[in-house]
C-alpha cells in the first residue's frame, strides 16, 4: 500500500477546525473534527488520517464527533492526534487502538532554578552524564528491576510506589494527572509476558520520538501563568518524553488479540481491524480496562524514576542537592490514554470514556481534578516539539470543554515518514546541525537521530497557534532545547 | 525479499516468496534488520522453537512475528535465521539467533508492537506477498 493522499470532504467551520460530514462513509455515527487551519491544511490531507478520523467515526457509542488536533498524522487504526469520547450508558466501546502500544505515553516537566548563564558551560556535561546514567534505545533494561511480587502494588499505586521507596518525594504527586495513579487499576489483568517485558524497564527512557531534553525558557507569553507554574523567562527545565515501555506496549497487544472477533460476539461495523475493541461494560472491556490502568500506572513510575535519574545527574554537576536546585515538578500529563470522565454533552452531565491517541487533557481553571496550586490558573499542558526548534507550555481553556471533551493537541506532528527522514538526511550528520543551532543531542542510534530530525516535524508554532486561536489551550511560554538525549 | 515502505509515524514491511514458508521467515528477518542495524552480525547459533495454531493466514503471520518480538524484548535474544512450516492448522518454525550483545549488535528501531492495519497476506500471480506495518 502506497501514502494516498486523502480527497474526501473537509468542510471549513471555522478558521481552526473542518468537519468530515457524516454522510462520508456510510458506518459514521457521527460527524469527524479536525482542528486545523489553511497553514496546515495541505499537511493534514497529504495522508489517510482524515480517512482514519472517519472511521473512529463507527466506534459504536461515540459521542458528538471524532476528533483530531492539529498534530494529526497517519497512525493505525486511530490517526494519532485523535480523541473520541464514547458512552458506555450507550453501549459505548473501549478500543485499544484509541490508546495505542504506548499506554500513558506521556511528557514531564521539571523546573529548576538554574538560569541559562549557569549552565551555559554546562550543557556538554550534563548531556554526557545524562546518556550514561539514564538507559536508552531498544532493548535496553534499567538499573531498577522489580520482582513479579513488588510489580503488583506498582501496577496498583503507580507513582506513590516508587516514591515510597525513596525514589521521589510525596510532593511529586500533586504535580501529575491523577495524582500518578490511576484508580481501580486490575494489576491481575496484566499477563505474565508484560509483566516480564516491563519488570526491567521501569526507568528506562526507549526509543522512537521518546527523549530526555535540557531546555530553556526563551519566550513567556503571559507572565502571571507562567509565575503560577513556577516558571520565567532563562530559567532551565528538563522535559522528559516516555510511557509505560514493553510493559504498555504488551497490555495492548494482549488485548487487541482477546478483541479479535469481538466484533462478531457484540456486532460490531469496523472499517479497520486496528479498531478491534468491545463494549466498555462487557468482560472483555472491563479485563482490560483495569490492565490499561495499571500499565498507565507503570507509565507514571517510569517518568518519576527517569526524574530522579535526571535529579541525581544534576546533583552530580552543580554539587547541590536537587532540591536546593528547585527541581520540582511542574506537571506530568499523559497523551495516550482512555479514562472515565464527565463532560456536559447537550445539557446533561454524561461519565464518559475519553480516549486520547496523541493528544493532552487540557482541563481549564475551576476543575476539580486539578491540583490546588492550580485550581485558578487551569492545567499546565506540555507540548513537546522536535528536537531543533522548541516545545511549549499552554494552559487548559473552557474551549476544551465546550469541544473537545477536555482536550488539546500533543506535540509537533510527524511531517514526513521514518524511511523519507532517513533519505533526506542522506549522508549529513545531523547531530552537527544541532550543535550549529545550539543543541547538544546523544542518541544511541545514528538512524534514530536521522529519522528524528527537526524538518521530519511540523512547526510546532502552527500547530500551538490551532489550539490557542480555538480557544481549547492558551499560550504560556516557549522552550527551546540545549540537550538531548534519545534511544 | 523485503522492502520497508513508507508509514508517517511507523514502519512498513513487504515481503515476496515462492511459497507461504518462505514468506514467513522473510517476514521475520525483515522484522530482525528493522531492530538490529545489520543483521548478518548476528549468528544464528541457538534454535528457539515456535508454535503457533490457527488457519488464517494473517493472523498466522502476526503471531509469529509477535511471538519473535516478545522474545527479543523479554529475553533479550536477537535471531537471524528461520525456518517455518505453515500448515493447516498451524505453524512450526524455528528461529536461530544469540542473546543480544551490545558490543556487536547495534540496534536501529525500538520496535513496540505488530499492528493489525493494512496486515495481508495474498498470493500475487506465482508469488506470496505479505505486508505488515510495525510501530515504532
Amino acid at each position: 500500500m502506497q501514502k494516498q493522499r486523502y480527497s474526501g470532504p473537509l468542510e471549513r467551520i471555522d478558521a481552526n477546525c473542518v468537519r468530515i460530514p457524516k454522510g462520508y462513509k456510510p458506518g459514521m455515527k457521527v460527524p469527524g473534527l479536525i482542528f486545523v487551519d489553511d497553514n496546515l491544511l495541505e499537511q493534514v490531507q497529504k495522508d489517510q488520517a482524515p480517512d482514519q478520523v472517519a472511521n473512529v467515526a463507527y466506534l459504536p457509542g461515540i459521542v458528538s464527533a471524532s476528533i483530531a488536533m492539529p498534530d494529526i498524522h497517519w497512525g493505525y487504526g486511530f490517526c494519532i492526534g485523535g480523541v473520541a469520547a464514547t458512552d458506555p450508558a450507550e453501549g459505548g466501546v473501549i478500543c485499544p487502538g484509541g490508546i495505542g502500544y504506548d499506554i500513558n505515553c506521556g511528557v514531564r516537566l521539571v523546573r529548576t532554578n538554574l538560569g541559562y548563564r549557569e549552565v551555559q558551560n554546562h550543557i556538554r556535561e550534563l548531556v554526557r552524564a545524562l546518556f550514561n546514567t539514564v538507559p536508552a534505545g531498544a532493548g535496553r533494561g534499567g538499573k531498577y528491576k522489580f520482582t513479579d511480587k513488588e510489580m503488583k502494588p506498582l501496577l496498583d499505586e503507580g507513582a506513590s510506589y516508587v516514591i515510597g521507596r525513596g525514589l521521589g518525594v510525596p510532593r511529586d504527586l500533586a504535580y501529575m494527572e491523577a495524582n500518578g495513579r490511576i484508580g481501580d487499576a486490575d494489576p491481575d489483568n496484566v499477563s505474565d509476558h508484560a509483566v516480564k517485558r516491563g519488570s526491567e524497564q521501569c526507568g528506562t527512557l526507549g526509543s522512537g520520538n521518546h527523549f530526555l531534553e535540557i531546555q530553556v525558557v526563551d519566550h513567556v507569553f503571559d507572565e502571571d501563568v507562567a509565575a503560577g507554574f513556577g516558571l520565567e523567562k532563562d530559567q532551565i527545565c528538563v522535559l522528559i518524553h516516555s510511557g509505560s515501555r514493553g510493559l504498555g506496549y504488551q497490555v495492548c497487544d494482549d488485548a487487541l488479540a482477546t478483541f479479535r472477533n469481538a466484533h462478531v460476539k457484540y456486532g460490531i461495523d469496523l472499517p479497520d481491524r486496528q479498531l478491534a475493541c468491545a463494549p466498555a461494560d462487557s468482560p472483555e472491556g472491563r479485563q482490560y480496562i483495569g490492565a490499561m490502568r495499571a500499565a498507565a500506572n507503570f507509565g507514571f513510575c517510569n517518568r518519576q524514576l527517569l526524574t530522579h535519574q535526571a535529579r541525581e545527574v544534576f546533583e552530580g554537576v552543580f554539587g547541590s542537592s536537587w532540591q536546593d536546585l528547585g527541581m520540582d515538578l511542574v506537571y506530568d500529563v499523559a497523551h495516550n490514554i482512555a479514562k472515565l470522565e464527565e463532560h456536559t454533552v447537550d445539557g446533561k452531565k454524561k461519565k464518559l470514556w475519553v480516549h486520547r491517541k496523541g493528544a493532552t487533557r487540557a482541563f481549564p481553571a475551576g476543575h476539580p481534578e486539578l491540583p490546588q496550586a492550580y485550581q485558578r490558573i487551569g492545567q499546565p499542558v506540555i507540548i513537546p516539539g522536535d528536537m531543533g526548534r522548541a516545545s511549549w507550555v499552554l494552559v487548559g481553556m473552557p474551549g476544551s470543554m465546550e469541544r473537545t471533551f477536555g482536550t488539546t493537541c500533543h506535540g509537533a506532528g510527524r511531517a514526513m515518514s521514518r524511511t523519507a527522514a532517513v533519505a533526506a538526511a542522506g549522508g549529513r550528520k545531523i547531530e552537527k546541525e544541532l550543535e550549529a543551532r545550539g543543541v547538544i543531542a546523544m542518541a544511541q542510534s545514528r538512524r534514530g537521530l536521522a529519522e528524528e530530525q527537526p524538518n521530519a516535524y511540523k512547526n510546532v508554532d502552527d500547530v500551538v497557534d490551532v489550539v490557542d486561536g480555538a480557544g481549547l489551550s492558551r499560550k504560556v511560554a516557549r522552550m527551546r532545547p540545549l540537550g538531548v538525549i534519545k534511544g | 525479499m523485503y522492502e520497508y515502505f513508507e508509514h508517517t509515524a511507523d514502519l512498513g514491511i513487504r515481503v515476496r516468496a515462492p511459497d507461504v514458508n518462505g514468506l514467513f521467515a522473510e517476514a521475520a528477518t525483515a522484522l530482525f534488520a528493522a531492530i538490529v542495524d545489520g543483521i548478518g552480525t548476528v549468528r544464528p547459533e541457538r534454535p528457539v522453537d515456535v508454535h503457533i495454531e490457527g488457519a488464517d493466514l494473517d493472523y498466522l503471520l502476526f503471531d509469529w512475528l509477535r511471538e519473535l518480538l516478545y522474545r527479543f524484548d523479554a529475553e533479550h535474544l536477537v535471531f537471524s535465521r528461520f525456518d517455518v512450516s505453515v500448515g493447516d492448522a498451524g505453524l512450526a518454525g524455528t528461529a536461530w539467533g544469540e542473546p543480544l550483545d551490545p558490543a556487536r549488535h547495534v540496534l536501529a528501531h525500538e520496535v513496540k508492537a505488530i499492528t493489525y492495519h493494512e496486515l495481508r497476506v495474498e498470493q500475487e500471480g506465482s508469488d506470496w506477498v505479505a505486508e505488515v506495518i510495525v510501530d515504532i
